[in-house]
């Protein structure tokens, strides 16, 4: 039961973000990204401030881990823009499953700067991914 | 070759590959939530950089609709995937299964958008969803995803 319970609420995340990707294209083709992300952010902090409020807003403040934080949602930002352009001028159906792909990056990133080693799943991903790009951009 | 669409896409998947990064890093340091507060306030402080330009005076009440709608439906992905892991969800097995949240948006741009691909395509978009999955397993992974764009 317990199980079953959280892959409920996982699968729901799926959702959720996949009717997020469908939006994006449905907001890039009526305004520029810039405006995009701005009621983007407006849009996602009520339900993000709910995650917050359930653990009683207990924020850490060590300072590497604040420099990281920003840093994150800054450059995440900038990953946003570029994915509205790219809704803007293809198809979601395209766009959506290319832009999922940035584990690529963040694996490869991983196993350079933090000495990560990949597992076998992970290698083979890669490969798909690579395979994946070459047809888009045949 | 490199449609229009190509390089945006690519270079967003490599900048929230770079967040993938910097979200090990944070979540070596502080927990999920306190890390979620904080990719907040990132947020927020960007947007002032995009106040110009971005013409958002001039847009309707239908498009003012449309995208705070867009940010709503990220933020509540990132909610529930918040509620799995506080339920004792396997992260290994939670967070690349969130990774194929395409597959919901290819959906809704084939029935609603009226999208079609050519054959070819079709065996990228697989490839590229299963890819997305596979690169996000880790056998151990640690509950730190902290939702769409900082998940690994």
């Amino acid at each position: 039961m317990r199980t079953s319970k959280w892959l409920w609420f996982a699968l729901t995340a799926l959702f959720w973000w996949g009717v997020w990707g469908f939006l994006a294209k449905v907001g890039s083709d009526r305004m520029n990204p810039r405006a995009l992300q701005i009621l983007f952010v407006v849009g996602m902090l009520p339900p993000l401030l709910l995650a917050l409020a359930k653990v009683r807003f207990a924020v850490q403040t060590d300072r590497a881990g604040i420099v990281y934080g920003i840093l994150n949602g800054v450059l995440a930002t900038f990953g946003m823009l570029a994915f509205y352009a790219a809704m803007a001028r293809g198809k979601a159906s395209l766009v959506a499953p290319l832009t999922a792909l940035f584990p690529l990056f963040t694996v490869v990133g991983a196993v350079l700067l933090l000495k990560e080693k990949l597992n076998r799943v992970q290698v083979l991903g890669l490969a798909m991914a690579v395979i994946a790009v070459v047809i888009f951009a045949r | 070759m490199f449609s229009g669409w190509l390089i945006p896409a690519l270079v967003a998947a490599l900048l929230w590959g770079i967040v993938g990064i910097l979200q090990k890093l944070g979540s070596n340091r502080i927990n999920a939530s306190s890390l979620l507060a904080w990719v907040m306030a990132g947020y927020i402080l960007a947007l002032p950089l995009f106040w110009q330009g971005s013409g958002l005076s001039s847009l309707t009440q239908k498009d003012l609709f449309w995208g705070i709608l867009a940010g709503a439906a990220n933020g509540c992905g990132t909610w529930f995937l918040f509620a799995a892991l506080e339920r004792g969800a396997n992260a290994s097995v939670a967070v690349p299964l969130t990774a194929l949240y395409p597959t919901v948006t290819v959906a809704f741009a084939y029935f609603i958008l009226r999208e079609r691909l050519a054959f070819l395509d079709w065996i990228g978009v697989a490839l590229a969803l299963s890819a997305g999955a596979m690169l996000s397993y880790e056998p151990e992974a640690r509950s730190t995803a902290v939702g769409f764009g900082t998940e690994t």
